[in-house]
């Protein structure tokens, strides 16, 4: 297979070009740049050029800074101590206690942002400093965060879901729903681990003695009620239909900005430095996205991407090992392209032979975005990595190692929606 | 100089928070419309049908002059993610060299970009392009901030080699995000 032979050969250049140091949005770029130099006669630079531009001015993708401002105005606000002090209480009996602010955290911030990317660093911001003070083991501190956050795409309004929908012609309301029960699923299971985890390493999390009445709780919990009514505005906007994502997430700047207004916290010095953050954060985050449009653009110009299908589809499989190579290639490709990009890239070929398969499209549009989540958290190229490495300064490797078991988990999810399609089919089955 | 192109670097990160404000205040303003129109159907029956026009568009072209026209200050600021795992077993002259590599190949590569994105703005104002919205806006004034932002990332590129050429450390060493309390900070 000659193609398999130019696939390993720009996996590898691009290994070399990551591990030389260059930086990730460069490296992307040079890929391309040397996949479409040496395997076709497109004119390269002009591509190049009006694939930034085409990709970097998106109305979709505006939600991206919004969302990451909201965070750093949080994150500079006292709301983010207050998530705790309102939280803490509750979690005090569950074994694993703060551990499941990541994950629930990431959960409800999951379902207002729709990108993994923005919900690892909004959550991660307002946790890593909190958990690092009260002493939680740092390797359980990043691996929920990074497994929690992949949610984002699963939960709605997820970008991701959007972008099958509209590729593939299926009902994005439905695609939402169907996410609904799979989005909790993955919850329960990372929830049991932390328990499980907990409850055998005991000695390695902090103590904790504060013990609480229902109403010490009830009062405690009373600083929460910004964090919710900030939640309840976002959500609300979208599903009042005043709102689009990017427009909810505009919403959401506006309110956090008038809380942390109202708490005392916010200066020129803060509103400053928190959007700053926001723009250098945001900044990064598109570049790399830049990067990811050009080497997908590229690719489509190789036909790599499509001849791989094709020869998946010429071996005849049935439909457990079609999946089961389905689950590989898209890892494989989810290493070095984003997410949206592997769905986009690949629907148009992928597609139909998943249907004379007799799947569901429905269902696989969940399937493959937790095939996605999944290659969110491995090296060489995962988002989440790449955003916890900024927030943490850890190496990449001991991120995706506190990651591991949650991509296990999600492989655990992924087996239980195969066996039991009803898990993602039921509810929009039931409307 | 030195004082000119941290100016410019400083200068260029503050109009990126600009857009990014200019966003926040766009697409703000339409929300509200919305608002009005629905509470003008409640009171009324009927609703307006307000909009800020191609307030899509003009929240795209201010996105891609945030991403871009922050590139130079994020680049030095330590907030672009390589991957330092296999340069890090290195000492640090072995170290240096890798940084220098690494920005003269970021080098090249913008610069390539530059070159044929600057001919993008070009093409499309020799040929007059409209943005194909309510509000048709030469497409030339939008692409442009992209253009001017990689121009910058080149002129700190430059500045980032030459520097470390003669010697002295990456612009961005030691900085970056580091909210571990108990992370050491080289």
């Amino acid at each position: 297979m000659s193609e398999l032979a130019l696939v390993f050969f720009l996996l590898v250049v691009l290994l070399v070009l990551l591990g030389a140091g260059i930086w990730v949005a460069f490296s992307l770029m040079a890929v391309g740049m040397v996949g479409m130099a040496l395997f076709t006669e497109a004119p390269l630079g002009d591509v190049l050029a009006t694939t930034i531009w085409g990709h970097s001015n998106s109305w979709a993708l505006a939600a991206l800074p919004l969302f990451i401002w909201m965070g750093e105005i949080l994150f500079r606000s006292k709301l983010s101590e207050d998530m705790f002090v309102g939280l803490s209480p509750w979690m005090n009996r569950l074994p694993g206690r703060l551990l499941h602010v990541n994950i629930f955290g990431c959960g409800v911030f999951a379902a207002v942002s729709g990108s993994s990317a923005a919900t690892a660093a909004t959550i991660g911001k307002l946790s890593i400093p909190e958990l690092s003070k009260r002493g939680y083991p740092e390797q359980m501190m990043i691996g929920t965060l990074a497994g929690s956050a992949t949610l984002g795409l699963l939960i709605p309004p997820s970008i991701i879901l959007i972008v099958y929908g509209v590729a593939t012609e299926q009902s994005i309301a439905r695609l939402f729903v169907a996410g609904v029960l799979p989005g909790i699923l993955l919850v329960v299971l990372f929830v049991g681990y932390v328990m499980i985890w907990s409850l055998l390493n005991r000695e390695k999390l902090p103590v904790e003695n504060e013990y609480f009445t229902f109403r010490e709780k009830l009062h405690r919990s009373r600083r929460l009620i910004p964090v919710i009514l900030l939640i309840v505005g976002v959500i609300g906007s979208i599903y009042a239909g005043i709102a689009s994502p990017t427009d909810a997430a505009a919403v959401g700047v506006v309110l956090a900005l008038v809380l942390s207004w109202q708490s005392n916290s916010l200066n020129r010095e803060t509103f400053i430095a928190g959007l700053l953050g926001a723009t250098k954060t945001s900044c990064m985050i598109a570049f790399i996205l830049a990067g990811a449009a050009f080497l997908t653009i590229s690719m489509g110009f190789t036909g790599i991407p499509k001849l791989l299908a094709l020869w998946i589809g010429s071996l005849g499989l049935s439909t457990y090992e079609l999946l089961a190579a389905l689950t590989i290639f898209f890892v494989i490709l989810g290493c070095f392209l984003d997410g949206i990009s592997v769905v986009v890239l690949t629907t148009s070929v992928v597609m139909p032979m998943v249907q004379q398969a007799g799947i569901d499209p429905l269902w696989f549009g969940i399937f493959i975005v937790i095939v996605v989540e999944m290659s969110q958290i491995t090296p060489p190229v995962g988002f989440n990595l790449f955003v916890l490495q900024a927030l943490t300064g850890r190496n990449i490797l001991v991120i995706a190692k506190a990651a591991l078991p949650f991509f296990l988990l999600m492989f655990v999810a992924l087996a239980a929606i195969v066996v039991f399609p009803e898990i993602v089919t039921w509810i929009p089955n039931n409307m | 100089m030195r004082k000119f192109l941290n100016g410019l670097y400083r200068f260029s990160l503050y109009a990126a928070a600009g857009f990014i404000v200019a966003i926040v205040a766009i697409v703000m303003a339409q929300v509200l419309l919305n608002l009005a129109d629905r509470i003008a159907g409640f009171l009324f029956g009927n609703a307006i049908g307000m909009t800020v026009p191609s307030y899509a568009d003009f929240t795209g072209f201010f996105l891609a002059a945030a991403s871009f026209l922050a590139l130079a200050g994020t680049l030095r600021e330590g907030g672009h993610i390589r991957v330092t795992l296999l340069i890090g077993v290195f000492s640090r002259p072995v170290q240096r060299w890798f940084d220098i590599f690494a920005v003269a190949v970021a080098l090249a590569i913008t610069c390539y970009a530059t070159w044929y994105t600057i001919a993008l703005v070009y093409d499309s104002w020799s040929y007059n392009d409209l943005s194909p919205g309510m509000v048709p806006v030469p497409i030339w004034i939008p692409q442009s901030s992209i253009a001017l932002g990689l121009l910058i990332l080149v002129i700190a590129l430059l500045d980032d080699l030459v520097c470390q050429m003669r010697g002295a450390a990456a612009s961005w060493q030691g900085k970056g995000e580091n909210l571990l309390e108990s992370a050491e900070v080289e």
